[in-house]
């Protein structure tokens, strides 16, 4: 099963009400907010209502809210070689 | 020297001018492409899934996509109050988040 991926990339602010109201159906509350629905004639039919405010992608699978922050997360630039339990346990080892 | 302008005697004046600027036309472009988009990929989702919707199909049968509109339709809009019939669509309340794509035959 496939879904739609739907981001809003514009405010619905000074639109009709039903805008507003349609969004906050499909669970986007704020910009850049990211929203997954599987694919289905209702779905596209709310999409259709706010073309001109989403971004649409169809996905094959679903990402949870943290995986969806975890793409847009930035590389920290460094990396953990050894945290400070192994190498305590490495020492008492020694 | 005092030079009698319209801003001077009236005090505010908010002035728009009569057409769009290039980027302002190279936006509006991009703006019609991405709801082109938009609908190409629920109608492919839909079609994968075979199902329909009546909102994609209308859409199909009554817009043009932007490579097929008129440049007059792209930035201008019908008004029968003008003397052309035709007025910039930046004049058309919230322009950049309608779809205005169709005037009326012959205007």
């Amino acid at each position: 099963m496939s879904y739609f991926r739907i981001t809003l990339l514009r405010s619905a602010i000074g639109l009709p009400r039903r805008t507003t109201d349609v969004l906050k159906a499909l669970g986007l509350k704020k910009r850049m907010a990211t929203v997954f629905h599987p694919v289905s004639s209702s779905a596209a039919g709310q999409i259709m209502k706010v073309k001109e405010l989403v971004e649409v992608k169809e996905v094959e699978n679903y990402m949870s809210q943290h995986e969806v922050w975890l793409e847009r997360k930035p590389d920290p630039g460094y990396y953990v070689e050894k945290t400070v339990a192994q190498e305590r346990g490495e020492s008492l080892q020694q | 020297m005092f030079k009698p302008t319209q801003s001077l005697f009236g005090g505010l004046l908010w002035k728009t001018p009569w057409r769009l600027s290039s980027p302002q036309k190279a936006r509006q472009r991009k703006r019609l492409r991405a709801v082109d988009r938009v609908v190409d990929t629920v109608s492919a989702a839909l079609a994968r899934n075979g199902q329909n919707t009546k909102a994609v199909e209308r859409w199909y049968k009554e817009m043009p996509r932007e490579e097929e509109m008129l440049p007059k339709d792209k930035y201008t809009l019908f008004d029968k109050k003008e003397k052309s019939y035709r007025k910039g669509i930046h004049k058309l309340p919230k322009w950049t988040r309608v779809s205005q794509r169709v005037n009326p035959p012959g205007f």
